[in-house]
């Protein structure tokens, strides 16, 4: 490898394949907002500390911003664009959110959405304690948490009743 | 944005090829501290050698011996059922890391290789007397997990060394270990912690480990401390004299996250809470 | 009790579909064809002379398209005080001075080349603490002022002060009297999304910036001086505000890298975006102003209060902002924040070399109500009275004029204190287990605008089409509070269509009529108020338009009926007769008549009507405009006089907390609020401020300060400047909200944005004292203090 040479990987973003050239120290937001368009997903802090730029990788919600670029080959990304359905219409967790009044100025928004997601992906039936769990890597600073706390339960429910 | 290239080899020959090849390159597992670092301008590698695609580096494995890839993430360990049910202070230390997002890249050899005072995965390792496997091309040894930190950020791995494995005998069945962490908010670095561990047979205590972190350059066994506990029939005595001793033993440092005092007390306060704990749960 | 049909409603806000789907585009998100990405050197000093600055390097580095000094660039003041510059040119006085920037083609580049400037300076000694800057001999942080002339001193020529009653007779008066020196910490706002802009000139010369803003129309003032400063007079610079990643008070000024912005654009002739990481924001954006304040109060020996004497002293830091002004509103709650008629305030401050400071929520007033309420519950104690009955004799009604001669119009916080106390189980017996503990305390804020600049005013659009939407133009800003989501709600309900019919236009200078700004807990009352204004005008227009256009198009309506309902006979009733203004109505986007049949022939769509009046031969089409300035005034804050508001938001909070006495930890057990709100617009969005409010609150209370060294800021990340999780919130909030229903605000609301936080911080310390009987006077309380204070406590036993 050269220094300054892109590499070009090959991962599924929001279900379908991408193929991209990335520098070498590129990390996967760098790819997504920068490269690919995909300005949902939101840089924080840079540092692991914010959540803002949380995505899922093969199910499991990660900093995007701490996410080396080329670890991304072969995986399964989502990010918050995924998430609509085929008629553009918002997803359960996000209508949840729009409906408890758990979003003011909306930056951790789509951070905070690919956290819960990940936790309801994996348990239907969340206690508090395992939201709040859940949500501890995701700062938001206009809402308390309070509303955003409700809106997951309300998307656990609805989704427990689908099943 | 620090430039660097980024290698992602397939075996450790391969990984110790490159190291060899590349001066000053770093080994990356998970990369939660690697990363930070090279934003920070503390650390400017011009190569970063992933380990993350090197088969058998993150599978655990329970047998006679428990052995856990140094590439296991920290949710891995979480979930694993043999750990949760034998090693319940590392799983413990193991959700007190950062978040989610965190613990699903970070792993258990990073977290020790970064070598920080307050790696909390070091602490339930050192009282559960565990050994690290190091390895480079050429040899490989098996140190007590005691002997590899050496100061802040330095650990005992010589240039080309990967920590590969962490080892763990079964403790025996009258085992119990408390892992206490306090940080300024819940996701922290923890300002004090502790581990304990008591085998006790009855109300005697016959083996006792202590250890602290964030209060001296590395994660700390506590031996003066244990010293008073092992052996004797423990009452409330021994646990205000474990705690002052605790207070005594470590040397902590005043900080932008906190003083040097408090570190100092808080460390008294959870080792006392933690031999009771330990205690209450074995008399359980 | 007034039934409306969508204030107070439930609603979801019409921004959240976006925000839900990533689709919200920040200033991070924003593009613009050939943009540039600007960096900015800093100061490697907190005091020091510019010897030489060598750009060269930077320049060379492939990809820079310009580098900027104060050497290459004119001169631009800036700062209500004009004592800042958006380059420094001879010294720095700061840490985080702008001494250059560039301007490259990608951000690594721009990075690289800022890396490669060297400044050569000249350290000078630097002065960090007020006491110290004040003392003769100190360092001169500005040799000169504004206007050239040599200065003396570190002393800020701003004078704060009120003297009402008679301070002497007050304390011969008073049988108890408590007195206590208490500090805030430096606090930073964290907007999730970071400070940034978009600059860019078009071939005439004028600017359009799209800045994260709370005051696009100062700002345009203040950029359009800058043109002016380099050289265009007669240019215009045009503000428009996109999606904001919060505020919080950190828009209420121009920044220096706006600035520059604008000269690196200018000099490039491209856009040039420049965007703070996490750390520049820690570290280089002004957060909220420090503290210290000296406050006696006394009563008599019933517990009423008698004076009340207080002494501000401010670290103003190397530049003058918002921060400056917080004794302003601290004069608020000292002056009437329970009644007191004798009393004495007066505010300093000083120029160090510690960062400079701007507004953030509360502006002021969480400070002084911090040391206030925590004084208060000193006093109760002293004069042994209970706090809440201590506080309940001295609260203040409605109708009354305050010795700053703020007019009292409503005021809740009889019900605020006494929901509290219901609510905390006041009166029930406290567990003696020395561990926990409840504490409350009040408010008072601006809730019906705030004059502290020259207009307090806002204006308004309303723009109908042929669809029967209405197309809004307000200079307010949206920065996550809700205000598009209340303004439409105020605009359906006002006019009489339904929500999703109001459309919101971006907040741009070119568009909307001028607003002084978002702040001040203003933004609802403001732009409610002008909605309802603007409503009535048109419901006037559309009402006398339909006197003869409303009957043909029922006629229309009726044929088409009977059309498909053959047999059907319509109601004796004359159509053309019953046309008059005066018998129209207009809700949910249909006009009928009042009091006349309910069929559905005679229910006009807006649109239709519209087009009506459109399509015609010396057609129409319907907008309007108003501009509203409410009563209130621009007080003397040399003579602390002046009712600032047109109406006053009242609230009380109360905490119940765990002390853990072996760690100092405090956890809250649960919290209460009861905040008089005038009337609840927005339920979803008022409940979210509070709530958000509070975090801050909490925040404030238990975990924030920015750590300052020699002017340094040392914790300029998340790791170490610790917001509240959603586990540090983990705590039942029961909120209620008082409706006063006040005659000033738009459907009797109030202004609440910033109420939420100003009691939290003295409502936990005084839970904290119930438990442990420790009294921290100093923010954040942590451990550390709690268990020295305990280690004292048990000394002095």
């Amino acid at each position: 490898m050269e220094p300054g040479m892109k590499i070009e990987i090959s991962f599924i973003l929001n279900g379908s394949e991408v193929k991209v050239s990335v520098h070498s120290h590129h990390r996967l937001i760098d790819v997504l907002r920068e490269q690919l368009g995909q300005t949902g997903t939101k840089e924080g802090c840079g540092e692991g500390e914010c959540g803002a730029c949380t995505v899922i990788i093969d199910g499991l919600a990660v900093n995007s911003c701490l996410y080396p670029a080329l670890e991304v080959e072969g995986k399964s990304v989502t990010t918050i664009e995924g998430l609509q359905g085929p008629k553009n219409e918002l997803s359960v967790i996000q209508q949840a959110f729009v409906e408890q009044g758990a979003i003011q100025c909306g930056f951790c928004t789509p951070g905070m959405i690919m956290s819960a997601k990940a936790l309801l992906d994996s348990t239907s039936d969340p206690s508090e304690e395992d939201i709040r769990d859940a949500l501890l890597g995701n700062l938001c600073r206009c809402t308390g948490y309070v509303q955003i706390v409700e809106a997951v339960k309300k998307a656990a429910a609805q989704l427990k009743g689908k099943q | 944005m620090k430039q660097f290239e980024y290698y992602k080899p397939l075996s450790l020959k391969e990984a110790w090829e490159l190291k060899k090849k590349i001066p000053g390159s770093l080994f990356i597992a998970g990369g939660t501290d690697v990363l930070v670092g090279i934003k920070n301008n503390e650390i400017h590698p011009p190569a970063l050698i992933s380990l993350r695609s090197i088969p058998g580096l993150n599978s655990i494995d329970t047998g006679e011996v428990t052995r856990i890839g140094a590439l296991a993430s920290i949710s891995d360990i979480i979930q694993n059922p043999e750990l949760r049910e034998d090693f319940p202070v590392l799983v413990e230390a193991a959700k007190s890391l950062g978040s989610v997002q965190i613990r699903n890249v970070a792993t258990i050899g990073g977290n020790l290789c970064n070598c920080s005072p307050c790696a909390d995965m070091a602490l339930p390792l050192l009282v559960m007397e565990a050994k690290v496997r190091l390895q480079t091309a050429k040899e490989k040894r098996e140190i007590p997990i005691d002997e590899f930190f050496k100061g802040p950020g330095e650990s005992c791995l010589a240039s080309h060394e990967i920590l590969t494995d962490i080892l763990l005998e079964p403790p025996p069945k009258n085992t119990k270990a408390v892992f206490m962490k306090k940080g300024r908010v819940k996701m922290d670095l923890a300002v004090a912690s502790v581990a304990v561990r008591l085998d006790m047979e009855g109300n005697k205590c016959l083996k006792a480990c202590i250890a602290a972190g964030s209060v001296a350059p590395v994660p700390l066994r506590l031996s003066k401390v244990e010293t008073v506990l092992e052996g004797a029939t423990l009452t409330q005595k021994h646990t205000v004299k474990a705690q002052r001793l605790a207070e005594d033993n470590v040397i902590p440092i005043t900080d932008i996250r906190s003083t040097e005092e408090y570190r100092r007390k808080m460390t008294g306060v959870l080792v006392k809470r933690a031999v009771e704990r330990a205690l209450e749960w074995s008399q359980a | 009790m007034t039934d409306f049909h969508h204030i107070g409603k439930k609603t979801s806000r019409p921004d959240g579909p976006d925000k839900a789907a990533g689709k919200a585009h920040y200033i991070h998100d924003l593009q613009r064809p050939g943009m540039l990405y600007g960096k900015i050197k800093f100061s490697d000093h907190p005091h020091a002379r510019i010897k030489h600055i060598d750009t060269s390097k930077a320049k060379r580095l492939a990809g820079v398209r310009a580098v900027i000094t104060a050497n290459n660039t004119p001169e631009i003041r800036i700062g209500f005080l004009r004592d800042n510059f958006a380059l420094k040119k001879d010294k720095v006085r700061q840490y985080r001075d702008e001494v250059a920037a560039v301007a490259a083609i990608n951000l690594e580049i721009a990075k690289e080349a800022v890396e490669l400037i060297q400044v050569e300076y000249e350290p000078l000694p630097g002065v960090f603490c007020p006491h110290e800057a004040m003392k003769g001999g100190s360092p001169l942080i500005h040799e000169t002022d504004a206007q050239g002339r040599p200065r003396t001193d570190n002393m800020v020529p701003l004078k704060f002060h009120h003297e009402s009653g008679d301070l002497e007779a007050g304390k011969r008066a008073a049988k108890y009297s408590v007195e206590g020196e208490f500090s805030t910490p430096m606090v930073q706002q964290c907007c999730m999304g970071t400070a940034g802009c978009i600059a860019e000139f078009d071939m005439n010369n004028n600017l359009t910036i799209w800045a994260k803003t709370q005051i696009p129309f100062l700002a345009q003032r203040d950029f359009n001086r800058a043109l002016s400063d380099m050289g265009l007079p007669d240019k215009n610079a045009r503000v428009i505000v996109p999606t904001l990643g919060g505020g919080f008070g950190s828009g209420l000024d121009t920044h220096a890298y706006e600035y520059i912005a604008i000269l690196l654009a200018f000099q490039t002739g491209c856009p040039v975006k420049i965007v703070y990481t996490r750390d520049e924001e820690f570290a280089n954006l002004s957060p909220r102003q420090s503290s210290t304040t000296k406050i006696i109060q006394g009563c008599d020996r019933n517990g009423k209060l008698t004076f009340r004497e207080v002494e501000v002293l401010q670290d103003n830091g190397a530049y003058t902002s918002w921060g400056a002004t917080y004794p302003s509103v601290m004069m608020m709650p000292a002056t009437s924040l329970y009644r007191v008629s004798n009393v004495y305030f007066n505010a300093r401050l000083v120029y160090t070399n510690n960062t400079y400071c701007q507004a953030m929520r509360g502006y002021g007033n969480p400070e002084h109500t911090w040391a206030l309420e925590s004084n208060m519950d000193e006093l109760a104690q002293e004069a042994g009275i209970d706090p809440f009955e201590f506080r309940m004799l001295n609260r203040n009604e409605s109708d009354e004029t305050t010795p700053m001669g703020l007019k009292v119009s409503t005021c809740g916080l009889k019900e605020c204190l006494e929901t509290v106390a219901r609510k905390l189980d006041w009166k029930k017996k406290r567990a003696k287990d020395k561990r926990t503990g409840k504490g409350m305390a009040s408010l008072i804020h601006v809730g019906g605008g705030a004059r502290i600049y020259r207009s307090d005013a806002s204006g308004l659009i309303l723009k109908l089409d042929d669809f029967g939407n209405v197309n809004v133009y307000h200079g307010g800003v949206e920065m996550g509070q809700g205000l598009h989501s209340v303004l439409s709600l105020a605009v359906a309900e006002a006019l009489g269509v339904r929500p999703e019919k109001v459309l919101i236009n971006p907040t741009d200078t070119g568009t909307c009529p001028w607003d002084v700004g978002t702040h001040a807990s203003r933004g609802a009352f403001m732009a409610c108020n002008t909605a309802i204004l603007a409503a009535n005008k048109l419901r006037s227009q559309i009402f006398e338009l339909a006197e003869e256009l409303f009957p043909k198009e029922v006629e229309k309506n009726l044929k088409k009926f009977i059309k498909k309902n053959p047999g059907y006979t319509p109601p004796d009733f004359n159509v053309p007769k019953a046309s008059k203004r005066e018998r129209f109505e207009l809700r949910d986007g249909f006009v009928f008549i009042k009091d006349g049949p309910q069929e559905p022939w005679l229910r006009i769509e807006l649109g239709r009507l519209l087009r009506a009046i459109h399509f015609r031969s010396q057609g129409q089409m319907l907008t309007t405009e108003v501009f509203y300035d409410p009563p209130n005034e621009l007080p003397d804050f040399e003579r602390g006089f002046g009712n600032i508001s047109s109406t006053y938001a009242y609230g009380a909070q109360g905490a119940e907390v765990e002390v853990d006495t072996e760690t100092g930890e405090v956890k809250i057990l649960r919290m209460v609020a009861a905040h008089d709100v005038g009337r609840v617009l927005d339920p979803q969005a008022l409940k979210g401020q509070i709530y958000g409010a509070l975090a801050q609150g909490v925040g404030y209370a238990l975990y924030e300060k920015l750590e300052s060294q020699q002017g340094k800021i040392l914790n300029h990340n998340f790791r170490d400047y610790k917001i509240p999780t959603v586990q540090e919130m983990n705590f039942p909030i029961d909120l209620e909200f008082i409706e006063t229903n006040d005659s000033y605000g738009p459907f009797g609301a109030k202004g609440v944005a910033e109420p939420g936080l100003v009691p939290t911080a003295p409502a936990i310390a005084n839970a904290i004292y119930d438990a442990v009987g420790v009294r921290i006077r100093d923010l954040p309380i942590t451990p550390e203090k709690i268990l020295a204070a305990l280690k004292q406590l048990k000394q002095t036993k």
